[in-house]
């Protein structure tokens, strides 16, 4: 019941994210509901579950992208590495650490596209990202907070309804 | 102690993984192009008709707060008009859609009467998921004869070709993605050059000598070389024009012709023998 509940509720973001949240882009840049659930993910899931989460999310949102394959993969699952390993050692509620991981796993994501993509397609790449890269992480740490929130909901409302052993409580 | 080792090496193990598939993904992709591997499919199969859905919901409910606020008008200068008036002024709005849609399509078509070749009219559904690309996704696939390296346009020009068709929908990368390429050459100097994305929401027009006139304002189209797009296709205006004492080319940007945040309907240009 969990998996089909995570499974709809992913199919619904990644529509979300391809489809109406274009209308709050500012100067083309739209928050990254993936991204954000990645760190999520990361922060939220026992033990190691937030990497492969990670790693899953980046690879869907590479299929529905018209970019390098495995770029998205990489990045997301390295959000996820980094978070699973860093949870139990560092402070992971509140609002301002959150929004400071936002802001890191923004600035993390777009430079390791900008390296990977300019390494491997030989300057065909432009180099649009890093000028963005501050707009895009203030912009997902505004809109992480939101989606925190109800993520959290979320995940209360799922323990409460089948009790299980994914989610750090 | 050793539960710890234990915990560490498990993570390097994942992140070895991670870097390994990913960069087996990334090398596959170079290799082979912009070519589906089977998993993009699949997930396009899947997200597809939740991004229809989701989009057909938020145009309706777009169109009935345009149809509310109409209404709200006409109901106030016309307080006392029977039902049977506002049923008839309801279905007169219905029609009146229909044909704003079938004036953009036939504005789409009538550029395109003089080529040979057959299209299809298409629907923007989705954008792509992450930020750095430009790419959208169309409501027609393989099953209505749309394949890779079709062009797509608008009556105002050249917007992007397709670069993954699946079967319900493809994936048409924009011209302003960087790496995109359409070789073109200017209205009237017919100097020619490569119009390559920026990645932002304009191009540069690369490989133009140093000697060459042009000046802001000036239109390019594309050459016909490539074996993407025909020739020529309006792809956009010179907005600006940078001549470095030094270097053998000058730099160009050129502005789209199309506006490509505002798609809504697109016509692919589907191959002679599609048709």
């Amino acid at each position: 019941m969990i998996f089909l509940i995570v499974s709809l509720f992913l199919l619904f973001l990644f529509a979300v994210q391809t489809t109406f949240l274009k209308a709050l882009a500012i100067a083309g840049i739209t928050p990254d509901l993936i991204l954000i659930l990645a760190l999520y993910c990361g922060i939220n899931l026992k033990e190691n579950r937030g990497i492969g989460m990670g790693f899953t999310l980046g690879l869907i949102q590479d299929c529905l992208s018209g970019g390098l394959l495995g770029v998205n993969s990489f990045a997301k699952g390295l959000v996820g590495f980094i978070f699973s390993t860093l949870k139990d050692k560092i402070i992971v509620e509140g609002l301002i650490p959150i929004s400071f991981f936002l802001v890191v796993a923004s600035f993390l994501d777009g430079v390791i596209y900008y390296l990977v993509t300019s390494t491997l397609l030989k300057g065909e790449w432009a180099g649009g990202v890093l000028p963005f890269l501050p707009l895009y992480a203030a912009y997902n740490a505004l809109a992480g907070l939101v989606l925190f929130f109800f993520l959290d909901w979320g995940r209360r409302w799922i323990h409460r309804k089948f009790p299980n052993d994914i989610f750090r409580v | 102690m050793p539960r710890r080792g234990t915990k560490g090496r498990k993570n390097i193990i994942l992140l070895s993984a991670i870097f390994l598939i990913s960069f087996v993904l990334m090398t596959v992709n170079v290799k082979r192009g912009k070519g589906p591997v089977f998993f993009e499919t699949f997930a396009m199969w899947v997200v597809d008709p939740i991004q229809n859905m989701l989009t057909q919901s938020v145009n309706a409910v777009s169109d009935m707060f345009d149809h509310y606020f109409f209404l709200v008008n006409v109901a106030r200068e016309n307080e006392k008009l029977q039902i049977e008036i506002d049923r008839l002024k309801q279905e007169q709005n219905v029609l009146q859609e229909e044909i704003k849609s079938w004036e953009r399509i036939s504005k789409l078509i009538s550029p395109l009467e003089y080529t040979e070749r057959s299209s299809l009219v298409a629907t923007i559904v989705a954008y792509d998921a992450t930020q750095w690309s430009k790419m959208v996704f169309i409501d027609k696939g393989t099953k209505d004869g749309v394949q890779e390296n079709f062009p797509v346009v608008t009556h105002a020009g050249v917007i992007g070709h397709v670069i993954q068709a699946g079967r319900n929908s493809s994936k048409v990368l924009l011209i302003t993605d960087s790496r995109s390429a359409v070789d073109s050459l200017f209205k009237e100097s017919r100097i020619s050059g490569v119009v390559v994305g920026t990645g932002r929401d304009s191009c540069d027009m690369k490989y133009v000598p140093i000697t060459a006139e042009v000046k802001v304002g000036d239109q390019v189209l594309s050459s016909g070389l490539g074996g993407i797009f025909p020739k020529g296709m309006m792809v956009g205006t010179v907005s600006k024009v940078v001549r470095k004492k030094q270097g053998l080319f000058q730099t160009i940007s050129v502005s789209p012709s199309a506006d490509l945040s505002r798609l809504e309907e697109v016509l692919v240009l589907l191959s002679p023998e599609s048709g």
